[in-house]
């Protein structure tokens, strides 16, 4: 005889959370099988626009014709503004700055053939509203990276002496972008030749070359 | 069962509405829920967002608590309840990402934490496991909207004194010098102490004048029975 005595009471206590967590289980399937398609076109959107914010004027579609390439031993995705003869005209792809003041700040670079910025959106970032944030916000400052080259400019901020403000009370956040998008730009001409000779994706069928 | 059902009519709907959203309410008389209180209230549209989404987990909790509460045992109710409120948290979580993905990105974090809000918890435990469904629901409807105005107050204040602005709207003009500190989260411990001496001066107030009326009463129908004996 066993000495453990299961109870009405017991069975009760198992056959109520088994039934709890299935329906819980079974509601949140049902969510998940409806908004995942609306969760990814709603990624692939916000990702489209900022796109369009740092690359130039192009006829392809950059996100649709983005490839996958290893660079420094880690397999980044570029996204490529390219012209009608499928030159490339700009490249776009997301760096990510790890030494934010909280978290990882990600950053969409979109850098020219010659290795000038046209443009860098901060993409994600866990930033202080009010403080470090001012990389989302403060438009002059963002745009101070326009134009700029790794041989034009002293890649610092201004308290290290170099050529990008910080803002007030909060020196950690754009130090680390700066550090980031130095670091891209290093990447970018290390291994130009290659990135931008990658050919243009394959047209959709029926369509002539 | 017919023991619960008579003690769930003593409390009339408006009563559960005007205590749960102003008597009882979470923020300025129980203070429960500080965290996305000082966490996403840097200005009345996320305040108002955050609120929203809390309200829609409290709805779904209270009703779903209320509906099963008879068949839950006793020792397994508060694992049974964080998992209904885990549920509901979750496809807010969900829906929120792919139908207001830039709200999602700003609360980011907070969403998922409403889990953890002990107000939810709070009410599946003090009054939808021991209530109606349909009380649970007005229930819910009037915690989470008083959740939802302490929200947006403290983020509206928080966005005019710290930006000069009201839902993105500019009210000071485009001169005024950011006041830095009401945006910082030291500013929301501020900001709420002064709400609270507000909160707590109509409190006062309304308490003095039922008092007052009180007072008034008897001696209005003292006067009336004074009245009949001369006549008589």
């Amino acid at each position: 005889m066993s000495k453990f005595k299961i109870d009405r009471e017991q069975i009760q206590m198992v056959v109520a959370l088994v039934a709890v967590a299935v329906v819980a289980v079974l509601f949140l399937g049902l969510t998940d099988m409806v908004t995942r398609e609306p969760i990814a076109a709603a990624q692939k959107e916000a990702l489209n626009r900022a796109l369009m914010q740092v690359l130039p004027e192009h006829s392809n579609d950059p996100l649709a014709d983005g490839f996958d390439m290893e660079v420094n031993g880690s397999p980044e995705r570029f996204f490529p503004a390219r012209d009608k003869s499928g030159t490339i005209t700009c490249l776009a792809w997301e760096t990510a700055a790890p030494d934010g003041y909280s978290g990882t700040i990600r950053i969409l670079m979109g850098i020219f053939p010659d290795g000038v910025v046209n443009a860098i959106r901060i993409t994600d970032h866990r930033e202080t509203p009010g403080l470090g944030d001012g990389i989302t916000k403060n438009r002059p400052w963002i745009d101070s990276f326009i134009g700029k080259r790794l041989d034009t400019a002293r890649w610092a901020v201004k308290k290290d002496g170099g050529d990008f403000d910080q803002f007030t009370g909060a020196t950690i956040t754009p130090r680390a972008v700066v550090k980031a998008v130095k670091n891209g730009l290093e990447m970018f001409m290390a291994n130009k030749d290659k990135l931008l000779a990658m050919p243009a994706a394959k047209k959709s069928k029926g369509e002539k070359p | 069962m017919s023991m619960t059902t008579s003690t769930e009519s003593t409390i009339s709907k408006s009563e559960i509405l005007a205590d749960g959203f102003w008597h009882n309410n979470t923020i300025f008389a129980q203070l429960l829920g500080m965290c996305p209180l000082l966490g996403v209230t840097t200005s009345a549209e996320n305040g108002f967002w955050m609120g929203a989404a809390t309200v829609i987990v409290l709805i779904g909790s209270n009703l779903v608590v209320a509906l099963v509460r008879e068949g839950i045992p006793d020792h397994v109710r508060i694992p049974a309840y964080i998992t209904i409120i885990a549920a509901f948290v979750t496809m807010v979580d969900l829906a929120m990402n792919a139908w207001m993905h830039e709200m999602y990105l700003v609360l980011g974090l907070f969403i998922p934490l409403i889990v953890v809000n002990c107000a939810i918890l709070g009410r599946a435990e003090a009054f939808a496991s021991k209530n109606s469904v349909s009380d649970s629901l007005v229930d819910a409807i009037a915690v989470g909207a008083g959740f939802t105005f302490a929200l947006m107050l403290l983020g509206g204040v928080r966005e005019l004194l710290g930006q000069g602005e009201l839902f993105g709207f500019s009210v000071f003009g485009a001169d005024y010098p950011d006041f830095l500190l009401f945006i910082l989260p030291p500013g929301a411990f501020i900001a709420l102490g002064f709400i609270l001496a507000g909160v707590n001066i109509i409190n006062r107030r309304m308490k003095a004048n039922a008092e007052r009326k009180a007072a008034a009463e008897p001696v209005a129908s003292a006067a009336t029975s004074t009245a009949t004996e001369a006549t008589s």
